[in-house]
């Protein structure tokens, strides 16, 4: 070696040997694939969102025209009393006429040519329109006898020509309208009475036949949401901590207790249409509570969020240093009072986590609800008082969603893309609150 | 700092406060106190020593049934303090932490301020009638755990917020507050620099007149620094017990002279 000063030597560290070329190649390897799988994960994420909001926001729109209506006294208030109950006498087909004459004065007036009879002409709003009326009417008795301007809801058709949904190719079958009308859709966008608007009725409204998609809303199922994680939250949150620090803390360790253990997180696994199926024995067949009700429902996902706030609970129970309970114990603390004093606020953030995660898992699940007749058509108004939202029948906000996405009209298929972008908005908020609950008062030791 | 410095052997009192009978405790199956008996005396420093493992923290531990929180742990014999047997069925635990308090060997202040960590004990146990007496009591036990001075105007602070040091002098004046007439201290130094450990050790000389102490250590320069009686653990046995002064010059049993010159450990 002694004649060639410039060779390297034989283990030298400037020249990475096979072995190490083979080790940082497999390394690079790995690392490349933990890239393509997240980007993948990115990916599926993108497409997921935007599929939905692409989907979905046009829910949150609706086609409206505008009309003059005349409330004329001789049809809504015979006697011209303006008592309450006469005026309920009147039902919607007291005010259908009104409506139709309106239109018919609206194209009469802003010299739209049509061919179209008046109940043609009509058919161009919703079903529910009357309905609208009536109830502004009944809220507002002073305006009878005097001309109001008023936005009434389209048919779904018109909606969905609006949105591009309905086009004059695919109307050829459609019984529901035909191209002539859509003439007259065409003049009075250009006149300015029909527009696409913000609809606060799909946020606010209840769920509608399947006739009138264009008047479904999610209001009354998020109130049956609302009431079943008031239940949940009542429930699951006092018994899960409850057992869990008897479980963490107190209970001896023995057989019973790993049992119990076990099938604690035996639970968390159930399928939770296995619960619901235990909720419609027990609480519907057996306790005669009655079917659909947030309350059942409330009770069946208090079942299904248990096992998950008590696994999360003992997690962070667990966490808590045994130091911190030691020093408790050391200056003559009880073992209730080492628990209450120290190891469960210490503890806090974590359950509370824990519970806002189990929550927002019970506020999307949906195959409990099947078998407690949650899901499914049902046409209820928001309930007055906790107890009637509480008994009522109600739907959920997934269940709402999935009994649209399986009705024929694609106008409810909208809102069912609609309602998930409702619900994700909850989850992901829950979820917010949860990070930053775990953010704020998580410790260091 | 004299490391080889004894001090004088001043025992004040012959008084016994703690007397153990014959005590044996099992880990399930690991037998790890193997019937030990010794007789600890009130107002003085008492240290065990001994290799890892060889039971001395287990054997404090059971001194305030500190290990009827292990569940597979049982003990048996007599540990009497004062004459009376505390493993009798009719002692609450809770009452006998009261009467003994104890240091651990990690500084392990609660999260919560200065002033609550001492306040805590005092509150629990109906210590004060009001607010004047807590501070009092805050003040005096905070003052004899040698941080008053370092912590007087921040007493709201998080004790968690203070050095290791004052961490562990901040544990003390927990211990201390409720007045325990016995005060456990299980290698109370260890996680400590020189500096700290000196100040602590310093202080365990002054609650001497208060207190018995029993020192858990790892070091028997420590041990020879603060206490008057030390005891010699070495694989569950008790091996000598004896003035301290006595152990680390003639010690009579040959497990002791090779541990303490450093032949086993």
């Amino acid at each position: 070696m002694t004649d060639m000063p410039n060779a390297t030597p034989k283990n030298s560290l400037l020249r990475q040997d096979a072995r190490t070329v083979k080790r940082n190649r497999a390394e690079t390897r790995f690392k490349a694939y933990g890239i393509a799988a997240i980007s993948v994960g990115l990916l599926m994420l993108v497409i997921l969102l935007v599929t939905i909001i692409g989907r979905g926001t046009g829910a949150f729109q609706q086609t409206f025209l505008t009309l003059d209506v005349q409330l004329l006294e001789a049809k809504l208030d015979k006697k011209g009393n303006r008592d309450l109950q006469d005026i309920k006498k009147v039902s919607t087909f007291g005010y259908a006429p009104l409506m139709a004459a309106a239109l018919e004065k609206k194209v009469a007036e802003s010299a739209v040519e049509s061919d179209l009879k008046p109940k043609e002409m009509a058919a161009l709003l919703s079903k529910d329109a009357a309905a609208q009326l009536r109830d502004f009417v009944l809220e507002n008795t002073d305006l009878i006898g005097t001309s109001v301007q008023f936005r009434f809801l389209t048919n779904s058709r018109v909606d969905g020509y609006m949105k591009g949904r309905v086009t004059r190719e695919s109307i050829a079958n459609d019984k529901n309208i035909n191209a002539a009308q859509l003439d007259l859709v065409d003049a009075l966008v250009k006149d300015g009475a029909l527009e696409k608007r913000f609809n606060l009725a799909f946020i606010t409204g209840a769920d509608a036949s399947d006739a009138r998609p264009e008047a479904a809303g999610m209001g009354v199922s998020m109130i049956g949401s609302l009431f079943m994680m008031l239940v949940v939250l009542a429930l699951a949150l006092p018994i899960g901590v409850a057992a869990s620090i008897y479980l963490e803390e107190f209970a001896p360790k023995n057989l019973i207790t790993d049992i119990i253990e076990v099938n604690i997180s035996n639970l968390a696994a159930v399928p939770s249409i296995v619960f619901g199926i235990l909720g419609l024995a027990v609480f519907i067949n057996y306790m005669h509570l009655p079917n659909s009700a947030p309350l059942v429902g409330g009770l069946v996902l208090t079942l299904m969020t248990l096992p998950t706030i008590i696994i999360s609970t003992r997690a962070s129970l667990k966490s808590v240093p045994p130091s911190i309970r030691d020093a408790a114990l050391g200056v003559g603390a009880s073992k209730m009072q080492s628990v209450f004093h120290h190891v469960l606020p210490l503890a806090a953030p974590g359950i509370l986590t824990g519970t806002i995660i189990g929550l927002a898992q019970a506020l999307g699940e949906t195959a409990p609800l099947l078998l407690i007749g949650m899901v499914g058509f049902i046409a209820s108004n928001p309930p007055d008082g906790i107890a009637s939202g509480l008994m009522d029948p109600n739907s959920a906000m997934p269940a709402q969603i999935y009994e649209w996405a399986k009705r024929a009209d694609p106008a409810f298929y909208e809102r069912a893309w609609g309602g998930i972008i409702i619900l994700l908005v909850f989850l992901v908020t829950m979820n917010a609150i949860a990070v930053m609950l775990r953010r704020r008062f998580e410790r260091r030791w | 700092m004299k490391d080889n410095y004894i001090p004088e052997v001043d025992v004040t009192t012959d008084k016994i406060k703690i007397s153990a009978r014959n005590v044996q405790v099992y880990y399930g199956e690991n037998h790890a106190i193997k019937d030990v008996s010794v007789e600890i005396q009130d107002k003085t420093v008492t240290a065990f020593i001994g290799p890892s493992g060889c039971g001395k923290s287990t054997f404090l531990r059971c001194i305030n049934r500190m290990n009827d929180t292990i569940d597979i742990c049982r003990v048996e014999g007599d540990i009497l303090i004062d004459g009376e047997d505390i493993y009798d069925r009719n002692v609450d635990p809770v009452q006998l932490r009261a009467k003994v308090g104890m240091v651990f060997q990690k500084p392990n202040p609660f999260p919560k301020s200065i002033y609550d960590n001492v306040a805590y004990g005092p509150r629990i146990h109906g210590l004060a009638r009001n607010k004047t007496e807590l501070d009092e009591i805050v003040e005096r036990a905070l003052k004899r755990a040698a941080i008053w001075n370092e912590v007087k105007d921040r007493l709201q602070a998080p004790g968690t917020g203070l050095s290791g040091g004052q961490q562990q002098r901040l544990c003390i004046a927990r211990a201390i507050a409720t007045e325990p007439e016995v005060l456990l201290m299980d290698e109370p130094c260890s996680a400590l620099d020189p500096i700290a450990t000196a100040q602590v050790e310093e202080l365990i000389d002054e609650l001497r007149q208060d207190y018995s102490v029993v020192i858990v250590t790892h070091s028997m320069q420590q041990a020879a620094r603060v206490s008057q009686k030390t005891a010699f653990f070495h694989l569950g046995h008790l091996v000598e017990y004896g003035e301290t002064d006595k152990i680390f010059t003639s010690p009579e049993d040959p497990r002791t002279e090779s541990y303490i010159t450093g032949r086993i450990g």
